[in-house]
């Protein structure tokens, strides 16, 4: 494959969308819109063909698991790859949004969904624990104040010690939000930055950089 | 001919492009100077840790997708996938890289594959078995790194692009088995957890300029220091907004809504 059409092709075509989209924004210029839609619409169909690649590169790595009995490994790529049967052929022959392909995947995948997220409490409570020792004066400010909205979000300490309510409530409404929009900001103009060199064909890191051979043309 | 309300937006918007540009252009007569991002300078170390302890590395961006507003996360996540692919080739060790979303697998295949050819081994690079799709559904997915960490125990994590509740289980299941880590995000909740528990972390802004201090291109780094001056605008709106706040005056409230 040419030079061009690996690295200058990608960069002509990002550095053109991406000021038709901006055009769309910020300007009233007839037919644009219905332009920008169109490319909303490619994404969305590149989106929905690109999980043809997740799905053949899901079959290759679990029947492999499963022909070399992998240890731990291989009962679970038997039901992935199992599942991924059911789910295809309930979903072609009655239809994704029919009663029976709901029932499966409320059954299932919602009901495992929703246990995985409520472990996350775990996984906080132990995080917590580590944050909070006072090793340092940073630290210690951190176990202060973690302590102070603990204890507001308890009901018996926050009516035993109203005083702790406005507190915490300056503490979120003043320092957390100051330092979070410092970091939006910071943010948002570091993704600007990005975008500036991502069009003008500086920024190539997300198309692989030149190999040496390709330096030299 | 301007949508109302976009006009000071689209502005400031191209004053920094104008800033931007100007410092990357500057940038090749005199490099600027930053400071070291602790994060991206140990990302050598990660690697060759896990070359001496011959566990693999292990790499994901997040649930980050090409057509949303986190994409840019996204990209920052990818450019450093290249970097730590061409270490990990280098040191012959084993990086897998755990993907939410399927369209970022062509990319992927091709930033790795290149990172293999810089570093002179392209026949070890294996795309079916290093990339691999998990699920485009979040806790599918994050169980599905999760059951990685625990089977394949890799010496390093990173963690590079837009996170959510899965940063927390991801942190503490690698803290867990012994894993040295590097998260970046720059979604505001997701930092603290990060903060918590990971070696080295990457601050908002931080991993959108990765790609550029990994690069020692000067032009590149140059966009950084664009950036900056952004910062000073956006510091001297703020302040001079607090001011006239404080005087009664709406001046700048108006002029953002412009």
């Amino acid at each position: 494959m040419s030079l061009f059409v690996r690295r200058q092709l990608p960069i002509v075509l990002v550095f053109v969308a991406a000021v038709l989209v901006m055009a769309d924004y910020f300007l009233k210029i007839p037919g644009t819109g219905p332009v920008v839609k169109d490319l909303q619409n490619w994404g969305i169909i590149l989106t929905a063909f690109s999980l043809g690649f997740g799905a053949v590169n899901l079959f290759y790595l679990h029947t492999r698991h499963i022909s070399r009995r992998t240890p731990g490994q291989w009962p679970f790529s038997t039901w992935l790859l199992l599942m991924i049967v059911v789910f295809t052929i309930v979903g072609v022959t009655m239809g994704p949004t029919g009663p029976q392909y709901s029932w499966l995947y409320n059954s299932s995948y919602f009901a495992l969904s929703a246990t995985v997220y409520s472990s996350l409490g775990f996984y906080m409570t132990t995080g917590c624990y580590r944050a909070l020792r006072a090793r340092n004066a940073e630290a210690a400010l951190l176990l202060v104040v973690g302590a102070i909205a603990l204890l507001r979000n308890a009901p018996a300490v926050a009516v035993g010690v109203p005083i702790i309510i406005p507190m915490e409530a300056w503490l979120s409404a003043i320092p957390t939000t100051s330092a979070q929009r410092g970091i939006m900001i910071g943010a948002s103009l570091g993704a600007i930055a990005l975008g500036v060199r991502t069009m003008i064909g500086r920024e190539t890191g997300f198309l692989g950089r030149l190999t040496e051979a390709e330096r030299r043309g | 001919m301007l949508v109302a309300g976009r006009i000071f937006a689209l502005g400031m918007l191209i004053a920094l492009w104008v800033f931007i540009i100007g410092c990357m252009e500057m940038a090749k007569k005199k490099l600027p100077s930053f400071r070291k991002l602790a994060g991206l300078d140990a990302l050598p170390e990660m690697v060759g840790r896990a070359a001496e302890m011959n566990r693999p590395v292990h790499y994901t961006t997040g649930l980050g997708e090409l057509t949303g507003t986190v994409a840019p996360q996204l990209v920052a996540g990818l450019a450093v996938l290249g970097y730590v692919s061409e270490l990990a080739a280098k040191y012959g060790v084993k990086i897998v890289y755990s993907v939410y979303q399927a369209q970022v697998m062509p990319l992927a295949t091709e930033i790795m594959r290149e990172a293999y050819i810089r570093a002179g081994k392209p026949d070890a690079f294996n795309a079916e078995d290093q990339i691999r799709y998990l699920s485009g559904e979040q806790f599918a997915y994050a169980t599905a790194v999760q059951g990685f960490a625990e089977r394949e125990r890799p010496a390093a994590n990173i963690m590079i692009g837009p996170f959510y509740a899965e940063s927390m289980m991801f942190s503490e299941t690698f803290f867990r088995i012994g894993s040295i880590q590097l998260a970046g995000t720059a979604r505001g909740y997701q930092i603290p957890f990060f903060a918590v528990i990971c070696d080295y972390l990457l601050i908002g802004e931080e991993i959108y300029a990765a790609g550029a201090y990994l690069s020692k291109d000067p032009v590149q780094c140059g966009s950084i220091q664009g950036q900056d001056l952004g910062k000073l605008i956006a510091w001297i709106l703020m302040f001079v907004g607090v001011l006239a706040t404080v005087a009664g005056s709406s001046i700048i409230n108006d002029l953002l809504k412009a």
